[in-house]
């Protein structure tokens, strides 16, 4: 039966057009806000757009207005659930308090980091930081 | 509306552009192509860690760097002003067409007439008006001979 349907199996952006979409970008962020326009190349435009950061189990939003994303940013994307949005096991928490939470996140996984590279390097194991760091440029 | 035809509408308008490195650039949009290779001017340049600035002119920034741009909520409501005024001209521009059509043809025969007269003539008739066309019949000579007078009188 699905079988009829040339463009079975083949995804469509275009479906999702209008639709309350979560992206997520290559560098880790995740943007929330409703898709307007895509082209050939993936390249997607959000209108009221939100960063939302994870924490833990809280979260904070930051209003980021419009965006013009560069498809090959893009990791994957989604429809937001309106039902299951309004009941989300997560605790939101003010801009200042995520970005602080974030910060101290990344100084704890920068710690736990450098305790593993110098354990490795005293087993003659040298893992060059920078490159894992800058995972993305 | 295609993003990039977005990002055309948004010239002039202010933006911010973050580069895949972190970087991010804010200034004016000058212009964009179809690669998203972009002109900012009055730009702030910002390091990914946003503690280093600097200020610059104008800059030039390749569409493959960029991860993403923001621009300014208004730019959205124009595409919809600007797409709609571009329906209301296409219409009457096919008004327009369909009324004259008539017309179009009435002009296409002298033309038709002056296109035959230019493929006898094999001098170089650069003023050649209609009424070479009627001088068809005359040797190529002739025909040569009207600039060299008009090369003499300038003289």
């Amino acid at each position: 039966m699905d079988d009829l349907n040339p463009l079975a199996g083949t995804a469509h952006l275009l479906e999702e057009v209008d639709k309350k979409l979560m992206v997520l970008l290559r560098d880790g962020r995740t943007l929330i806000g409703y898709l307007r326009s895509v082209d050939q190349f993936a390249n997607l435009v959000l209108q009221r757009t939100i960063e939302r950061i994870h924490v833990g189990n809280e979260y904070g939003d930051i209003p980021r207005g419009v965006f013009i994303i560069r498809g090959e940013n893009v990791v994957l994307l989604g429809e937001i659930d309106r039902e299951k949005e309004q009941k989300l096991p997560l605790k939101e928490i003010s801009v200042d308090a995520i970005l602080d939470a974030q910060r101290r996140e990344q100084e704890q996984r920068q710690e736990k980091h450098r305790l593993v590279s110098k354990a490795l390097k005293e087993r003659g194991l040298a893992v060059n930081a920078d490159i894992i760091n800058e995972d993305f440029c | 509306m295609l993003p990039l035809s977005l990002l055309k509408t948004a010239q002039s308008h202010p933006m911010l552009v973050e580069l895949k490195n972190g970087e991010t650039y804010n200034g004016h949009l000058v212009s964009c192509d179809s690669w998203m290779n972009i002109n900012l001017r009055d730009v702030i340049c910002t390091s990914k860690d946003g503690d280093r600035f600097w200020r610059m002119p104008e800059c030039y920034i390749r569409g493959s760097t960029i991860k993403y741009l923001r621009i300014p909520d208004e730019v959205i409501d124009m595409v919809k002003e600007d797409a709609q005024a571009k329906s209301r001209n296409r219409a009457e521009m096919n008004k327009n067409r369909g009324g004259n059509s008539s017309q179009n043809q009435n002009q296409r025969a002298p033309r038709s007439g002056n296109r035959n007269g230019f493929g006898v003539r094999n001098g170089p008739g650069g003023g050649g008006g209609l009424g070479n066309g009627n001088m068809r019949p005359g040797p190529s000579g002739q025909g040569n001979r009207p600039p060299a007078q008009g090369n003499k009188l300038r003289k």
